[in-house]
């Protein structure tokens, strides 16, 4: 058993003295640690970290992204993940070691405008998001609706171990692909299923921050409540500590859940 | 600067019924703008100001782009209609400077080096203008920027303070700024306890000028605290404290 502690934070608060290690969103001054960003302060045995409850998406390595192809170079293309930097996909990742510009036709893969999924190989302060879709599942979205919700809502999307997608996913008769960079992609067979899928994630991005989100979106989907579900949370529980969990474990277990699909 | 009237009447009150050590009313609403990053509207007694902060976004020009550290720009413009005779919409020298000023007061406090080759856009925009609109400006740019979830060492909180009647006053209005002796606008950051914008305005002895600064200090003090209310109102509600559970 850990103890964790958990508080609200706004720049410039103390969250904790002594000898913590400074993991996100937090800096060392003196012997005090600060929180950078808005969010929920976490102290636990290995440091302390805030989880930020706002700003646009910077992107890191290994992430999972969903971007737009805008342009192409003779040797890769260039990918808007809706970010500050503008990802590239060399082309060499998609055709191999021997590819040649003359050869090959890189409007064959991806023309301007098609949607990817895609991981961020390479990042750093040097140097623009450098893309990979040499995974499964990676590549080109064929179809579906595309929609942008803030980044840090996407753990909350996704909910505890993807309960809360799963339920979307289920009520809606669709599939929804989730990057970590805020994109949504929503395929499903009828458009109805979609309209409402993409209400439910409306709803989500902005009741984020309230309590008993999945039993809202649970009424909105008309999702018959289970048992199992209603002891997970409780009505007239703590009103936050729902949102919190969430948005801790799932920063950790998103790419899990991504790879499940 | 000549005064004409007196500024503190009899019962030590000012032009506005404040006392010589009262902040006008601080009002801050968080999130104003949808379309922007961040936002924030604050009512500083007379000020109606509007924040929004883009960003970290692209540099256009490319060439501004600094590679160890983001761009940060400001721009301070106040409306024709914000004045009782309108006032050109074009840049004047007074904005220009305000931009500048108020730039250098938000930079200590951001942790620019995280986002290289990035930029971070301010626009402060006055509606109605009293006077201290430069330091409701930096007030709310920095909630905004908070907002905006950019990485801070601290907030800055900005005050006025400013001889009026020979008496070193709090907060000064539109009406003691043109009337009064001297104006001291003072932005500050409260944690890290440190000065990061300082005008003078007007003469004052060095124990004036003392006294001044701390009495500006104290008022930005005030002000923080509306501050981390209006963000703390915006992002966890009338919650002030997490509930403790034990995993």
């Amino acid at each position: 058993m850990h103890d964790i502690k958990r508080r609200y934070v706004i720049p410039g608060d103390k969250i904790a003295e002594g000898n913590f290690r400074p993991l996100m969103n937090v800096i060392k001054a003196g012997n005090s640690l600060i929180a950078t960003r808005i969010g929920i302060a976490e102290t636990g045995r290995d440091g302390v970290k805030v989880i930020p409850l706002s700003g646009v998406y910077i992107p890191r390595v290994n992430d999972l992204v969903i971007g737009k192809v805008v342009d192409h170079s003779s040797l890769s293309w260039e990918v808007d993940i809706s970010s500050c930097f503008s990802a590239h996909l060399p082309a060499q990742d998609v055709f191999g070691r021997d590819f040649s510009p003359a050869r090959d036709d890189m409007t064959r893969h991806f023309a301007v405008g098609d949607m990817i999924t895609a991981r961020i190989m390479a990042f750093d302060r040097t140097r623009d998001p450098m893309l990979t879709v040499q995974d499964r599942d990676l590549g080109k979205i064929p179809r579906g609706e595309a929609l942008k919700i803030s980044a840090t809502r996407v753990p909350r999307l996704i909910g505890k171990r993807g309960s809360m997608i799963q339920t979307i996913e289920q009520a809606t008769q669709t599939r929804v692909l989730i990057g970590q960079n805020g994109i949504v992609v929503v395929t499903g067979r009828t458009p109805e299923g979609i309209k409402l899928a993409v209400r439910a994630i409306k709803m989500v991005e902005e009741e984020a921050h309230t309590a008993n989100l999945t039993q809202r979106i649970k009424v909105l989907l008309n999702v018959p409540d289970t048992p199992q579900e209603t002891s997970r949370a409780p009505v007239g529980s703590a009103p936050k500590s729902e949102q919190v969990e969430s948005t801790i474990d799932e920063v950790e277990e998103e790419l899990e859940v991504e790879g499940e699909k | 600067m000549t005064q004409t009237r007196n500024l503190i009447d009899a019962n030590g009150k000012r032009t506005d019924g404040r006392g010589i050590d009262e902040l006008r009313e601080v009002k801050i609403t968080v999130g104003s703008v949808k379309n922007a990053d961040g936002s924030a509207f604050i009512e500083f007694g007379k000020n109606k100001i509007l924040a929004a902060v883009y960003g970290p976004r692209e540099v256009h020009p490319k060439h501004m782009a600094q590679s160890d550290r983001c761009v940060l720009r400001c721009r301070y413009h106040m409306s024709p209609f914000s004045t009782d005779t309108r006032k050109s919409p074009a840049p004047s020298r007074r904005e220009v400077e305000i931009s500048k000023v108020m730039r250098e007061s938000l930079e200590p406090a951001l942790i620019l080096e995280d986002y290289p080759r990035a930029a971070i856009d301010v626009f402060v925009e006055v509606l109605q203008s009293d006077g201290g609109s430069r330091c409701a400006g930096i007030t709310a740019a920095a909630v905004a920027l908070a907002d905006a979830g950019i990485n801070m060492r601290d907030l800055v909180a900005a005050c006025a303070a400013g001889k009026v009647d020979e008496k070193i006053v709090l907060d000064i209005n539109d009406t003691e700024d043109k009337e009064g002796g001297a104006d001291m606008p003072v932005a500050y950051m409260p944690r890290m306890e440190q000065v990061t914008l300082l005008q003078l305005d007007g003469r004052l002895t060095p124990e004036q000028f003392n006294e001044c600064i701390d009495k500006a200090i104290g008022g930005c003090k005030m002000v923080y605290e509306i501050q981390k209310q209006a963000l703390m109102q915006k992002y966890f509600g009338n919650e002030t404290e997490l509930k403790e559970e034990v995993q």
